[in-house]
């Protein structure tokens, strides 16, 4: 009789341990919604639409990712580490070059933060991102124009990076849109030539076949992917018709294909057109620097 | 009477291979060098800390030339630190990774001391080399702080596996690898730093 009450409360227990182990952190990093992300809502619309448009313009000249976080409060937890946590969450900067730059704001603390990943730490030195903070920012915001420190803010940091710092990677494409679908195309066609061609010899059709999608895709790694995909659902056909006599024709459908458009190929996205912006994997060292008002 | 042998050696051989993958063979490895790498990144960071003291102690001697004992207190300290032979295998001597984390922490303190004295001089506090020499060396505390915590993360992965089993009899009777020591305190610097009093 005394069992009955046992399951519900060894479910709160377990649930209460849960909880207590999620809520570790003492504050969430905001979600990644664009380059400039403002909870505390203190920059007008417009503003926020023209800086968006210039840290835009320059990750598509440079690659680097440029964002700005303004937040009502760091609710007790210290500027530094919740800083490095939302870099690191978000992964700005392309993955390999760690060319990722965060300004944030932390309203009811006053602080600044310029968090600078290892790519930039050259030309946007810990003593640099100080100075940005000292002369551009501070005095701006204690006469109470939060927005026009931030521009003034973005503005000097851009300024200190562009023209010493080049995109190495310009002519590697990232998996956009755009590219998925001449791969999806060189495919296609690949595996039409190829399963024709088959009927003639077993092996000349997966290698014609392979061979023309390569050459229809964009060089390097987009071929190489359209290459490996062609190969692979040529050789399957081939070995299945061989054993099951003729049968089981197209059985590969195209849903295997990478269908994320960030990171992971080392390209990052390029400024993907349809608006979404995320983090190319960079990753950050603990550079840049602080301050307050 | 060759081919049950040829079978039992395959067989034989596929169990020693997922048995040592089981085991944890090529991860033991894998973190240890992880750790390696996250330790490395530690003492690198120490070392660029370092390397700023001398310009710092020479700056704020320009304008304080008789604050003689913080001045000396940090260059004693630095001197402790940097004398201690810090490598990979420091990692393997939990009294001699002691050591160094205690002279670290007695070079941070001897540094927040003379930074602290700064606030008496407006004069240098003024200084543009001062102020530089300062951004710098915050900034080097943050990034001590942030390849502490990554090697705090990738060392406790490794003592995991080196305690838990079964990898823990591949590490012990294979690898004769033991458990690596860790910081006591993760951001030393939040640490030595004085609690602020308010009077609100």
């Amino acid at each position: 009789m005394s069992r009955v009450w046992h399951e519900p409360a060894r479910l709160m227990l377990y649930l209460c341990l849960l909880l207590c182990t999620v809520s570790a952190w003492a504050l969430d990093v905001p979600p990644l919604t664009g380059r400039v992300v403002d909870p505390a809502h203190v920059l007008p619309p417009n503003m926020v639409e023209s800086l968006t448009a210039r840290l835009k313009a320059h990750e598509e000249t440079t690659s680097n990712q440029v964002t700005v976080l303004v937040l009502p409060s760091l609710e007790e937890e210290p500027l530094e580490s919740f800083s490095h946590r939302v870099v690191t969450t978000w992964k700005l900067g392309q993955k390999g070059t760690d060319n990722g730059v965060l300004f944030l704001v932390a309203m009811k603390e006053r602080k600044i933060r310029i968090e600078v990943g290892y790519g930039l730490e050259g030309a946007l030195t810990d003593a640099r991102s100080a100075q940005i903070i000292r002369n551009e920012i501070v005095p701006r915001f204690r006469t109470g124009d939060v927005p026009g420190g931030v521009v003034a803010g973005v503005d000097a940091i851009l300024k200190t990076i562009e023209g010493t710092y080049q995109a190495s990677d310009k002519t590697a494409p990232g998996l956009d849109s755009g590219v998925m679908g001449q791969i999806v195309v060189a495919v296609i066609v690949g595996l039409i030539v190829g399963l024709g061609l088959m009927s003639v010899h077993r092996l000349l059709g997966p290698v014609a076949g392979t061979g023309l999608s390569v050459l229809l895709a964009p060089w390097l790694v987009p071929a190489l992917i359209t290459g490996g995909v062609t190969l692979l659902l040529l050789t399957l056909i081939g070995a299945a018709s061989a054993g099951g006599g003729g049968r089981g024709r197209h059985r590969g459908d195209d849903g295997v294909w990478y269908s994320s458009r960030n990171g992971g190929w080392g390209g990052g996205s390029f400024g993907s057109g349809e608006g979404g912006f995320s983090g190319g994997g960079g990753d950050f060292g603990g550079g840049g620097a602080s301050g307050n008002w | 009477m060759s081919r049950r042998i040829s079978v039992f050696t395959t067989i034989a051989i596929t169990a020693l291979f997922v048995g040592l993958s089981g085991c944890g063979y090529n991860d033991l490895q894998g973190v240890d060098e992880d750790t390696k790498a996250a330790w490395s990144e530690v003492i690198n960071q120490y070392q660029r800390r370092a390397d700023l003291i001398p310009n710092l102690v020479a700056t704020v001697k320009g304008y304080a030339a008789h604050e003689k004992e913080t001045l000396e207190g940090v260059v004693q300290a630095r001197a402790q630190a940097t004398g201690i032979q810090v490598t990979p295998e420091t990692l393997k001597d939990p009294a001699a990774f002691e050591q160094f984390q205690k002279a670290q922490a007695g070079l941070t303190s001897a540094l927040g001391r003379l930074i602290a004295i700064a606030e008496n001089y407006p004069n240098l506090k003024a200084d543009q080399n001062f102020r530089d020499l300062q951004s710098q060396l915050e900034g080097t505390e943050n990034r001590i702080a942030v390849a502490r915590k990554r090697y705090i993360d990738r060392v406790a992965e490794y003592n995991k596996m080196v305690r838990y089993f079964p990898t823990n009899l591949t590490a012990k009777f294979m690898l004769h690898m033991e458990e690596k020591p860790n910081f006591t305190v993760a951001d030393e610097k939040a640490v030595a730093k004085p609690p602020e009093v308010k009077f609100n």
